[in-house]
């Protein structure tokens, strides 16, 4: 009985292998191809956020100039409501050109990568494009195909803080021009420091914040600070302020200068000998549960750009009026008081017709740097100006309820004079990355030594030109 | 033969229209395959490969180097780091995808469920979830107040740092992979399973054997073939692993570089350091690596063997 019931069996399984194997071996093989040809990051596309494929603006019949349309990508939706808005002040203002923007909206990495492919492929470029600072110096590697824009900066550089040019420069040559300046700041909660005793303007130095923060600890239930273990830029503005950062003015690479390993040491401090910081929740300050943990009164100081204001308004709501902003505790007397982070640059890509590069030059000199498009970036995108002249502006002067009810914008003036520039490079993405994945985790979660950390981070860089 | 039996043919009658001869009514339907499978793989391959054989840097600039990419991956260490995680990683989902599938692809195919229609939907249904809504999901799910280590801590397991420490990288990677894939591997074992005799199961029990028996000595190695197929969809599917660090954390490496894979890598060199060639080189050896460890595979499963 069972012998003539194993026969089947031996037949079944016969059978099934004898088509199986083919099947198999042309999967094995396609799926090998497949990640061979897998240099476009294979599932990209899969996280597109929704971002539109092309919006443009309608076009005024009535405009007696010539008719531009300017294609427009950006990874911001704000960015490209912006630049359109400033596109219709233009044409009210031009009899020369009518611009029409048309703008396509993507995710931060696709868009990125598209742009890159495209102007590889020397086609299917956009004319104007936002690109990120983390990620501008990619483009300026080989021949740059990005048109310079020294013109339209010379124009106003009298009254931009130069510093905030540097980061799009390659060789003296201006290539982006950003959308804000983005100051750092310490962000103190008051309600807190009240309850620990501290008041925020008594804190000058770093000495001054350490000893601030052990009172906090001692007197409430809050740590006077977290620092991001995933993320660059706990580390980066402080490096900066220290007069490090990643590359210096003659655009040599100094991930592992001393101003770094001193300014690494300090966050290193804070965390493990001072016991009065800890890692951010959720390992980055953008995070929810950090921004939850910190609108709860864990935290009674985070340190960010300017642009991270709308942050607490949008989502920390129980810190309305305990916000005070003031600038970094200084390393030593009459040192930099801050420095700045993030910022994206637009610039004007080489594919864009001959015919109309002085138009797309005079428009984004108009959108971006003229008095009333500075005063915008402020009033329509809530960013800190990067033209020293529009701070005097009624917009920028009125007190902010939220923030103390202090005039925040000109109080961040007066550090401008004490700001640390911020210079990118070739290497400056890779670095980035390096500080935010390696360093910034091995210094705050696992007590590494800050000069070995760096040192290992800055030889990863270098040995990609090896 | 086709070649000789031709002039006799031609001879007795007539060609057909050249739209009707069977030749050109099968490439008219193979062609359109072919021409994309030529652009888009066939020569995409053949590009990478000597794009791995070049130094592409910035734009426009663009020299042969010869081996010099691949002499690179030998001093790379990112990239044995990232090739650890994926091995980990890999190896990880094997352990997990192919028992707990196959014994629930079992399950739900004898009686002992009442409506295995729509479990099998139930578990099916994470393979259409969108991925960003993946991410959001398991964002939430593996944060240190979350759903997981609230499980776990019906066990006593304390809480863990699932997305922010090194070291758990890759296990909440495994998670989210348990939880995306175990519908299509039970799919897949389902298949299998019901192409076995049920006669061989009826005499089994006639012969006094429990279902853990009938289990274990028939449903596993009839189940043989269809195990070593998901088996190998497995290790393409691992060391291809890029989208679930991409959404876990937004840029890809994870907490101190413990979630890094090669493909991430592979990208970032490319579209990072915009070094195409040497990505390429990473991709070749990548699609080498993951063609020997499908032999080895084939092999151990005996595969290759005549019978």
């Amino acid at each position: 009985m069972t012998t003539t019931r194993a026969f089947p069996r031996s037949m079944q399984l016969h059978g099934q292998r004898a088509g199986f194997r083919p099947l198999l071996l042309s999967v094995l093989a396609s799926a090998a191809i497949v990640v061979a040809a897998c240099d476009s990051g294979g599932s990209v596309a899969d996280l597109d956020n929704g971002g539109d494929d092309g919006e443009a603006m309608e076009a005024n019949p009535d405009h007696e100039g010539e008719e531009i349309e300017l294609t427009f990508w950006t990874f911001v939706d704000a960015h490209a409501d912006f630049l359109k808005e400033r596109a219709e002040e233009f044409n009210a203002q031009s009899s020369e050109y009518n611009i029409v923007i048309n703008s396509s909206v993507a995710d931060f990495g696709e868009m990125h990568d598209r742009l890159l492919v495209s102007l590889q492929s020397a086609t299917g470029a956009p004319d104007l494009v936002d690109i990120e600072i983390g990620r501008f110096g990619t483009f300026l590697r080989g021949e740059v195909p990005l048109h310079p824009l020294n013109d339209v900066v010379d124009e106003h550089r009298s009254e931009l803080v130069e510093e905030r040019l540097a980061p799009y420069q390659l060789d003296g040559v201006e290539y982006g021009i950003d959308y804000h300046l983005g100051t750092y700041a310490m962000y103190y909660n008051k309600a807190i420091l009240d309850e620990a005793g501290v008041d925020a303007d008594d804190i000058v130095t770093w000495d001054d914040y350490i000893e601030a923060g052990k009172q906090v600890v001692a007197n409430t239930d809050a740590m006077m600070t977290s620092v991001e273990p995933a993320s660059a830029s706990t580390l980066l503005g402080l490096m900066k302020q220290n007069g490090g950062g990643i590359y210096d003015e003659n655009n040599e690479f100094i991930l592992d200068s001393p101003a770094n390993v001193e300014a690494v040491q300090l966050v290193s401090d804070l965390v493990h000998e001072h016991g009065i910081a800890e890692a951010t929740p959720g390992g980055e300050n953008h995070e929810a549960v950090y921004y939850e943990a910190f609108n709860n009164g864990e935290y009674a100081s985070v340190w960010m750009p300017q642009w991270y204001m709308i942050r607490f308004t949008d989502f920390m709501p129980e810190t309305e009026g305990d916000i005070l902003v003031r600038p970094l505790p200084e390393f030593e007397p009459g040192g930099f008081v801050s420095t700045m982070g993030g910022g994206t640059g637009t610039a004007i890509t080489t594919q864009i017709d001959d015919d109309k590069l002085d138009a797309a030059k005079q428009f984004l000199e108009f959108a971006k740097l003229t008095h009333d498009a500075q005063v915008a970036l402020w009033t329509d995108l809530g960013f800190d100006p990067f033209r020293d002249d529009v701070y005097d502006h009624e917009a920028l002067a009125e007190p902010d309820p939220w923030f103390n009810d202090e005039p925040v914008m000109v109080n961040l003036q007066q550090t401008f004079d004490r700001l640390a520039p911020e210079y990118t490079g070739p290497r400056y993405p890779e670095a980035s990355l390096q500080l935010g994945e390696n360093v910034a985790y091995e210094v705050i979660e696992e007590a590494a030594d800050p000069q070995e950390s760096l040192e290992r981070a800055a030889e990863q860089v270098r040995s990609l030109d090896e | 033969m086709t070649e000789q039996h031709a002039p006799r043919r031609k001879e007795r009658r007539r060609k057909p229209p050249f739209f009707q001869r069977p030749w050109v009514v099968a490439a008219v339907f193979i062609l359109p395959f072919l021409v994309l499978y030529g652009v888009f793989r066939v020569y995409a391959v053949g590009y990478a490969v000597v794009l791995s054989f070049q130094d592409i840097q910035g734009i426009g600039v663009t020299d042969w180097t010869g081996f010099s990419n691949y002499r690179r991956l030998l001093s790379d260490s990112t990239f044995f780091l990232a090739l650890r995680n994926t091995a980990l990683y890999t190896a990880g989902t094997l352990l997990v995808l192919i028992p707990v599938p196959f014994v629930l692809a079992a399950v739900l195919q004898s009686k002992l469920i009442a409506r295995p229609v729509a479990l099998r939907s139930a578990f099916f249904l994470p393979v259409l979830t969108s991925l960003v809504v993946v991410g959001v999901v398991f964002s939430l799910l593996l944060t240190t107040n979350g759903l997981v280590n609230s499980f776990l801590g019906l066990f006593g397991v304390p809480a863990q740092g699932w997305l922010e420490t090194r070291h758990l990288a890759i296990p909440a990677m495994i998670i989210m992979a348990t939880w995306r894939w175990t519908g299509i591997n039970i799919i897949y074992f389902t298949t299998g399973l019901s192409n076995i005799p049920k006669e061989l199961y009826e005499s089994a029990s006639v012969d006094g054997a429990g279902p853990l028996r009938r289990f274990w000595h028939l449903s596993v190695p009839l189940s043989k073939p269809i195990i070593l197929f998901v088996t190998v969809l497995t290790i393409f599917g691992g060391f291809q692993l890029f989208v679930e660090p991409l959404i876990l954390w937004g840029g890809g490496g994870g907490p101190g570089q413990g979630g890094l894979s090669v493909v991430m890598h592979l990208y970032r060199t490319a579209f990072t350091s915009f070094q195409l060639g040497y990505a390429s080189a990473i991709g070749v050896v990548l699609a080498l690596i993951i063609m020997a460890v499908s032999l080895i595979t084939l092999k151990l499963f005996g595969f290759f063997k005549k019978e």
